[in-house]
């Protein structure tokens, strides 16, 4: 694939039960698939099958699992890298917080780099580069079109 | 606890806005206390038919920003078609991404998390000098603008008059 950034390597499952780029998730709620909706919105991680659709993992139609599976898969084979100083960009756009060095970044395909805090909940809504609005990885997500 | 992402984004934006003002706006709080509600005033832009109106506007804006976009509602009255008459602005950049399969259509129109309060007046300044009439908001004044411009020419002048007064 040709970049030498380190990936994450946790699994589409662990994510989907929250992770630090998703919200956390303080009980298994995966196990309780018929358990009612629970109003507070911070028991269970809130995912977004489209940008104005919010739901909470128990409410998710299985079609909209896949989308979100699909989605959690592409965002981490992006690359994740550490800020060295060096990068064009100095400042996350998104939270508008200068990069120190040491923050973890991802880096978008078009090479914008944000946060990867501030990216992954923006990409979890919609996959597109919010500096130059190119889909991320078109490729491949041409490719699900046939699945 | 320390403040979410969004009050600290808020929060600078807020005093960048006091250190460096932008023309054609002012911006504070509605209240000191809540970072999240802001008021606008906006100059009613030279060489437009809102020339001389002083314009009151809140932006409510959600915990999830820049995630989600905020809201916006002109408190002065004001008759143009993108703005409702309860003064909702309905505009595509204050809307999230659509519906579309993947997320991303027509993506340039719609919110995106880079922008600020200073991006989103500069569009909403921008849709008062031009309207765009595909998606009204106010259908009378759409109609009034395409078909029967003196009177809404009429309707904005008497807007722009109270505006001055009210201020």
């Amino acid at each position: 694939m040709g970049n030498c950034l380190k990936r994450s390597t946790t699994d589409d499952i662990s994510l989907l039960r929250g992770s630090d780029s998703v919200r956390e998730s303080s009980s298994d709620q995966l196990g309780q698939p018929y358990q009612e909706p629970i109003p507070a919105e911070d028991v269970s991680p809130v995912y977004y099958p489209s940008p104005s659709v919010s739901r909470s993992v128990v409410q998710l139609t299985e079609e909209e699992q896949v989308k979100i599976a699909k989605r959690i898969g592409l965002i981490q084979n992006l690359p994740i890298g550490t800020y060295d100083g060096c990068k064009k960009e100095r400042e996350c756009v998104i939270c508008m917080v200068e990069f120190l060095v040491g923050d973890t970044v991802r880096c978008l395909p078009c090479m914008h780099t944000y946060h990867m805090k501030c990216i992954d909940g923006w990409l979890m809504r919609s996959l597109t580069c919010p500096s130059c609005l190119e889909p991320v990885d078109a490729a491949l997500l041409t490719s699900y079109e046939t699945t | 606890m320390s403040e979410p992402q969004s009050a600290l984004l808020l929060r600078k934006q807020l005093a960048e806005l006091n250190k460096n003002p932008v023309e054609g706006f002012s911006a504070g709080l509605i209240d000191d206390n809540d970072i999240y509600r802001w008021e606008v005033l906006i100059i009613g832009p030279p060489d437009t038919l809102y020339e001389g109106g002083f314009f009151k506007c809140h932006l409510y804006f959600p915990k999830e920003y820049p995630l989600k976009p905020p809201k916006m509602k002109f408190i002065t009255e004001i008759w143009h078609p993108n703005i409702d008459k309860n003064g909702d602005v309905c505009i595509s950049i204050l809307h999230e991404p659509g519906d579309d399969k993947f997320g991303y259509e027509k993506a340039s129109e719609r919110w995106l998390p880079v922008h600020t309060v200073e991006t989103i007046l500069i569009s909403v300044i921008s849709m008062l000098a031009d309207p765009n009439d595909e998606s009204p908001a106010n259908v009378d004044a759409a109609k009034e603008w395409r078909e029967h411009y003196s009177e809404f020419k009429r309707k904005v002048a008497r807007c722009v008059r109270k505006s001055q007064e009210e201020c």
